[in-house]
């Protein structure tokens, strides 16, 4: 694959089928460039100042390094630690919460959440018809003159939808292409008998909600908010380990600063509350020898093809 | 035709999707569109947004915003077979934004109807499932008209905006809005035509439709400004979905010569 080629999305073997359909929004490469100069482009937040690059830095997996919480216009700090961006094509459901259950809608959210791009659909679309450039940029992508909240949202998805990480070391062993060391291979074990249950391979993610303990009595309420059921509360998303080397801070509110902060949590740190996930009573106890197999293990996530992938940098060619 | 047109008209940006949508409609199944007109009243006086009214349990409310979908008509035949309202996942066909500001709004077709006897009427008050979770929409359902969770992605079904003086709100505002994914807060409403309806090659009908906002705080639920003042999330909307339902009523209906639908209004 060349800088110039336009990714599509391929299955990648043993994965199951993606959730987001393209066949209704077939990635060109008119489209696929115009939904990344998009997603890198801060006229769709109200001043002119975020993009959703901004807070989505490739070198990170497009989570925002360093950042506890997502920084918005004017310098105000969001709610939520930014999520990595990768395999967004097989997410039934997107953000912490699980408030966007359609690809093409997501960017609607923090474009109108006053805390991050604080404008609107409306207003991003209007300043896309008034610019010199964009009328074109879209008459290409689709086939035909008109700039209108679709195809603005169909070209994003054509972007974030073909963002796929499958080539880390992990992968290379999977495929039998790569050996592992003894330490990674312990570490590989003990993942899939402690964590796997949620993070299930090959995507690293069952998809569920569930609450891990952070707090006795939690501050973000989380899924309770979008489902408003009281079991839902201090649930939130059990996002993927592909990337995670990549991705601090960590936990929905970016509490911890390293992988080692994390595994100290689920050896000893776990809250009791009503709503703690059952397979989390008592924590996850963990010896020296372990914890740095676990960690040397979560290491061969990090997949390096994706992060220097020319095709998804704001500068491309 | 032409009041789709005035539809197209106003909103550029969906209009050649409209246009083609006004275009098939002649030709796919024959038969004359069913002409819906909605008033916005309470008791029997037309609704003014601003002016003061009462419930049964005396509080007051005004409003200021009333927008909700209409979608998923059909049309109940005297044998109890259904004429369903044609809908097209290319488009917005068949789903309507009615907006008490926008009198446009307040008048659309549905059809071609076939030719037969009628005796009722079906429709959602919100948006299917379905096409809720169908990704981006255009026209109607374009999320750019603000008809749009975007903090729990979903249509907003209906929007009701206002004061009350017994809001416990800090302003004594009145929002209830309900819509949303999960546990749609969409309601199907059935409306028996008193006489049946005849839709033949040369007749089709007018059907005035009457939404009772008092209804709204008097219905399957008492709605109290002072412990509801806000309803947004799924529990408490789910009261608002179920008395917006309870609104309409058909006030009355008369034949629509060919001739007047090719005229419009």
């Amino acid at each position: 694959m060349t800088a110039h080629s336009t990714p599509r999305l391929q299955v990648p073997e043993g994965w199951p089928a993606p959730r987001y359909d393209f066949a209704g929004n077939p990635v060109t490469s008119a489209g696929f460039a115009l939904g990344r100069r998009l997603f890198y482009d801060p006229i769709l937040s109200r001043d002119g100042s975020v993009a959703c690059g901004s807070c989505h830095q490739q070198f990170a997996a497009f989570a925002h390094l360093d950042h506890r919480v997502s920084h918005g216009i004017g310098g105000v700090n969001g709610k939520r630690n930014t999520p990595g961006l990768f395999n967004l094509a097989w997410q039934p459901e997107l953000m912490w919460d699980g408030s966007v259950h359609h690809l093409e809608l997501q960017p609607v959210a923090p474009m109108s959440n006053p805390v991050e791009m604080g404008g609107s659909l409306a207003l991003a679309v209007d300043k896309l018809r008034r610019d010199a450039r964009y009328p074109e940029l879209f008459a290409e992508a689709f086939g035909s003159p008109g700039v209108d909240s679709q195809r603005l949202l169909r070209a994003l998805a054509q972007f974030t939808g073909t963002l796929v990480s499958a080539d880390s070391r992990y992968d290379r062993f999977v495929e039998g292409k790569e050996a592992f060391t003894p330490q990674e291979r312990d570490g590989l074990d003990l993942f899939r008998e402690r964590c796997a249950s949620c993070h299930r391979e090959p995507l690293f993610t069952d998809f569920s909600y569930r609450n891990n303990g952070l707090d006795a009595a939690p501050r973000d309420a989380g899924r309770a908010v979008i489902s408003g059921r009281d079991e839902d509360r201090g649930r939130f998303r059990v996002p993927s380990l592909r990337n995670i080397a990549l991705t601090a801070p960590y936990m929905h509110d970016g509490r911890y600063d390293s992988l080692e902060q994390v595994l100290d949590h689920y050896s000893g740190g776990v809250q009791p509350s009503p709503t703690l996930d059952p397979s989390l009573a008592g924590g996850v106890p963990l010896s020296p020898d372990q914890r740095s197999a676990l960690l040397i293990f979560l290491d061969t996530l990090t997949d390096e093809s994706f992060i220097h992938d020319r095709r998804f940098a704001e500068t491309h060619d | 035709m032409k009041n789709r047109m005035n539809l197209a008209a106003r909103h550029l940006a969906a209009a050649w999707l409209l246009l083609l949508a006004g275009c098939g409609q002649g030709t796919a199944q024959g038969g004359l569109p069913l002409r819906i007109e909605i008033s916005h009243v309470v008791g029997e006086a037309p609704l003014r947004l601003g002016d003061s009214y009462k419930t049964g349990a005396g509080d007051s409310w005004s409003a200021e915003r009333l927008r909700y979908y209409l979608s998923n008509f059909r049309l109940r035949r005297a044998d109890s077979t259904w004429f369903v309202n044609p809908q097209s996942a290319d488009s917005s066909r068949g789903y309507f934004l009615v907006d008490e500001a926008d009198a446009a709004s307040k008048q659309f077709q549905i059809g071609p109807i076939p030719e037969g006897t009628y005796s009722g009427i079906e429709f959602l008050v919100g948006v299917d499932t379905a096409r809720n979770g169908a990704g981006a929409q255009t026209g109607t359902l374009d999320p750019a008209r603000g008809m749009f969770w975007t903090w729990n992605t979903g249509y907003i079904f209906f929007q009701f905006e206002g004061h009350s003086p017994q809001s416990s709100d800090g302003e004594h505002a009145l929002t209830y809005h309900t819509g949303g994914g999960a546990d749609s807060p969409a309601r199907s409403v059935f409306l028996q035509f008193q006489t049946p309806v005849q839709v033949t090659a040369d007749n089709s009908a007018e059907l005035h439709l009457y939404a009772d906002l008092s209804r709204l705080f008097d219905g399957a639920h008492a709605l109290r400004p002072a412990t509801m003042p806000t309803a947004m999330d799924p529990k408490a909307s789910a009261e608002v979905a179920d008395n917006s339902a309870g609104l309409f009523r058909i006030d009355h209906i008369h034949k629509l010569p060919k001739a007047g639908l090719a005229q419009g209004r």
